[in-house]
């Protein structure tokens, strides 16, 4: 007898994006819950060829997909109305320039089919594959997550689902919260100031590529002299506070999260004078200054960072043989190129963590005082964790700070680190697979559920509720307080508790937790050591 | 070949050990017995360079540890099982083991000395794969002894193995440790089971209040009144 009901709990996870997006959300979401479902199952099967644990998962993956429909179908006939808009309207197709106009019932229709049948067929090949050998599998699941991730952005442009933004800032945290997993997670020092290091990344590159003090280097090269600054800064940062554990590096941290962008507003008159002689190098002015030497700006005070206003426009990357404006034009090339950063920084963590230093970082986290008995200099390997974690955020700001074009210290404020934080908690602390589902549904959340939430429940307020509404207080109150958005910290910190309570080690524990639990089985198997000895 | 001059150990204004002289020569087992407090981790802590002495010198083979960095005395050829064990509990058996190994480079011999562990330990490679923290006691012991043999040390630190065992368990661990000693390691042994360790043990030192009170061949300790009533248990 098969049980439905990870099929169902996973139908209804994702039935719940599609009530808030209805429409071609349909095709991807059904596709994904039917992926999941199918992993699902075909990790419990009980069977053992791969045909065979593939049929089994067919129903359980129409029964999430169709829940996926039910959700679009419930957008499109009971949302839609209640949030003002009109039953029938026109969705357009986009095919580079040229636009193709759909009916939305039609759009529904074609959406229903093939989010069912992919769902179904999702979760048939997801669980089938679970009955290959380990490193078969490995390989088929990585071939299906790159069509996947190759094929999704086309489909999204084409069809016009605005999401692309969304998805480009999910990656880019995904690249951020891969860096603190290296600190937090594999060498086990708590950092709440991460959001320092995007900052000196993002200002790395805007600096080297704007007009703010007239440097406009490549794009290419500024990525990695923001990773070089990064983990200089990480440097920096370690090498006086690492003798402190804990509680105590987390505050040191948590100062450092917070200083690092004041320093940034203030950088607004900076002038380099040789203290002694008081000759000056950088930002004077000529005519004022007796004894100069000025190498730079010499017109006056430099302006580093512009304070409030922010450095902009940051210069885009530059491919040779393509279009100037390709990194303009749209979301696609960002996608791809942040996709590539992503990959290579998984690959290079994955290589640090199955070397020597991987090993001392875990040893540290295990245990710092037998650690430092195996011959592991404590002091080195937990700078070699700050450099690094800072080296991907470093990657990770310079890559915002082309993208968004602008920067501000505004941004990189404290919720950022605590908001990466809860991503790698979330997803499991030391498993770079979980991190990136931690961080897909954390950012996800924040970027495209939640502003999708507060725009239909405007419009539910403005065409069902509020015409019905005659007190002039409650009308107040259900127009302006309840904006999902300003309950987001709330919320991350509400999952957070729930996570520490029911599962403590995160969605996808590691390797090693998951390890531990299999090991305890077989112990309880064996008779413990004292028991076989005292029966002699 | 391991000695100890005068060394002086604070712990901020605690003077906790006020001038300690020992020495363990090669292939022997010395044990250092003393009650709670009287500073036998603290002296085994000194050697390794987890604390500085104040005063005073440790030498290995008339190389001067004082001033070496705590990780690199390992590879000296110092190596200890610590008190409380602090085996990495996450971690496999084996990459337990791996650990002791970190500070070598030697590929064919941590694979020689993994197998040598394996011998004196059968219990442990029954446990290969199987998590740290998931070892009762005993293999626990054996696995930090196992860890600290995988340096290869020259002086093997053993710090209170018996702590936390059953009585036969640490028969067991003794005679595993007089094995360890017949194949040719020097061992430093810290014990407060010091019926124990003077049964095994060739020489011992008594150790009270920061300072050393006797010494001697371990028969001789046995039998001083002093160390029966005290150490002992015995009027």
């Amino acid at each position: 007898m098969l049980k439905l009901r990870p099929a169902l709990t996973i139908g209804l996870a994702a039935a719940f994006v599609t009530f808030l997006f209805g429409g071609w959300s349909i095709v991807v979401i059904g596709l994904l819950a039917g992926a999941m479902t199918g992993l699902n199952y075909g990790q419990r099967s009980l069977k053992r060829t791969p045909r065979e644990i593939g049929q089994e998962a067919i129903v359980p993956g129409l029964v999430a997909a169709g829940m996926v429909v039910l959700g679009g179908v419930v957008f499109s006939y009971v949302v839609t109305p209640a949030v003002g808009k009109p039953l029938a309207y026109s969705l357009f197709l986009k095919f580079g320039k040229t636009a193709v106009r759909m009916d939305y019932f039609f759009v529904l229709m074609i959406s229903i089919v093939a989010g069912v049948l992919l769902g179904a067929l999702a979760s048939w090949y997801m669980a089938s594959i679970q009955g290959l050998p380990e490193h078969t599998r490995r390989a088929r699941l990585i071939i299906v997550l790159v069509v996947f991730l190759l094929i999704f952005p086309f489909f999204e442009q084409i069809t016009n689902m605005q999401w692309m933004a969304a998805v480009i800032t999910v990656q880019i945290f995904i690249l951020l919260a891969l860096g603190l997993n290296i600190v937090v997670g594999y060498a086990g020092l708590l950092d709440l100031g991460y959001a320092a290091f995007f900052a000196i990344g993002a200002y790395t590159a805007g600096l080297l590529n704007s007009p703010q003090i007239d440097i406009s280097w490549n794009f290419w090269l500024v990525i990695w002299i923001a990773a070089a600054v990064g983990s200089v800064a990480g440097l920096a940062l370690g090498a006086p506070t690492l003798r402190l554990r804990g509680d105590y590096l987390a505050i040191v941290t948590l100062g450092f999260g917070e200083i690092v962008p004041v320093v940034f507003r203030n950088l607004i008159t900076v002038t380099l004078r040789e203290p002694i002689t008081r000759i000056c190098f950088v930002g004077c002015d000529p005519v004022k200054e007796v004894r100069n030497a000025c190498l730079y700006a010499c017109t006056g005070p430099l302006d580093l960072t512009a304070g409030e206003k922010g450095i902009n426009p940051i210069g885009r990357p530059l491919i040779p043989f393509t279009p100037e404006n390709l990194f303009g034009a749209n979301y696609l090339p960002w996608y791809f190129l942040i996709l590539v950063l992503i990959l290579f920084s998984i690959f290079l963590i994955r290589r640090m963590h199955q070397s020597r230093i991987g090993r001392a970082w875990m040893a540290i986290r295990e245990d710092e005082l037998a650690a430092s008995q195996m011959g592991i200099d404590p002091v080195k390997t937990k700078l070699m964790a700050f450099a690094m974690g800072a080296t991907f955020s470093g990657f990770a700001g310079a890559f915002y700070g082309s993208y968004i074009s602008a920067i501000f210290p505004g941004v990189f404020d404290f919720s950022v680190s605590v908001i990466v934080l809860c991503m790698v908690i979330l997803g499991g602390l030391g498993n770079m697979v979980g991190v990136i589902i931690g961080g897909i549904l954390i950012m996800g959340t924040d970027r495209l559920f939640l502003p999708q939430m507060a725009t239909l429940l405007k419009g539910f307020m403005t065409a069902t509720v509020l015409p019905n509404v005659s007190h002039p207080a409650l009308r107040d109150f259900l127009t302006f307080s309840l904006d999902p958005i300003q309950f987001r910290l709330m919320l991350f910190g509400l999952v957070l508790v729930i996570m520490m309570i029911v599962r403590p080690e995160g969605l996808v524990p590691s390797a090693e937790r998951r390890a531990e639990l299999h090991a305890g089985d077989e112990a309880a198997g064996a008779p413990p050591l004292e028991a076989e000895v005292a029966a002699h | 070949m391991l000695e100890l001059k005068d060394v002086h150990t604070y712990y901020g204004n605690i003077h906790a050990l006020k001038g300690i002289s020992l020495t363990v020569d090669d292939g022997e087992i010395v044990t250092l017995i003393g009650s709670n407090g009287a500073g036998k981790t603290t002296t085994l802590r000194t050697i390794q360079g987890l604390i500085r002495p104040r005063h005073g010198t440790i030498t290995l083979n008339g190389e001067d540890l004082t001033k070496v960095p705590a990780h690199e005395i390992t590879s000296k050829g110092v190596s200890q099982s610590p008190e409380g064990r602090l085996i990495f509990p996450r971690m496999t058996v084996k990459e337990n083991l791996e650990m002791g190994a970190f500070a070598r480079k030697d590929k064919d011999g941590i694979k020689r000395d993994m197998e040598r562990v394996f011998t004196v330990f059968p219990r442990l490679k029954e446990r290969i794969s199987q998590k740290g923290g998931t070892l009762s006691g005993g293999e626990q012991q054996m696995l930090a002894m196992g860890r600290a043999l995988m340096a290869n040390p020259r002086v093997l630190l053993l710090d209170e193995p018996s702590m936390g065992l059953s009585p036969i368990l640490v028969e067991q661990i003794f005679k595993i440790i007089s094995e360890l000693h017949a194949q040719g390691t020097t061992i430093l042994l810290v014990e407060q089971n010091a019926r124990m360790a003077l049964s095994i043990a060739s020489r011992g030192y008594v150790l009270q209040t920061g300072e050393i009170r006797l010494q001697g061949p371990a028969a001789r300790l046995r039998d001083d009144e002093d160390v029966r009533k005290t150490y002992l248990g015995e009027h």
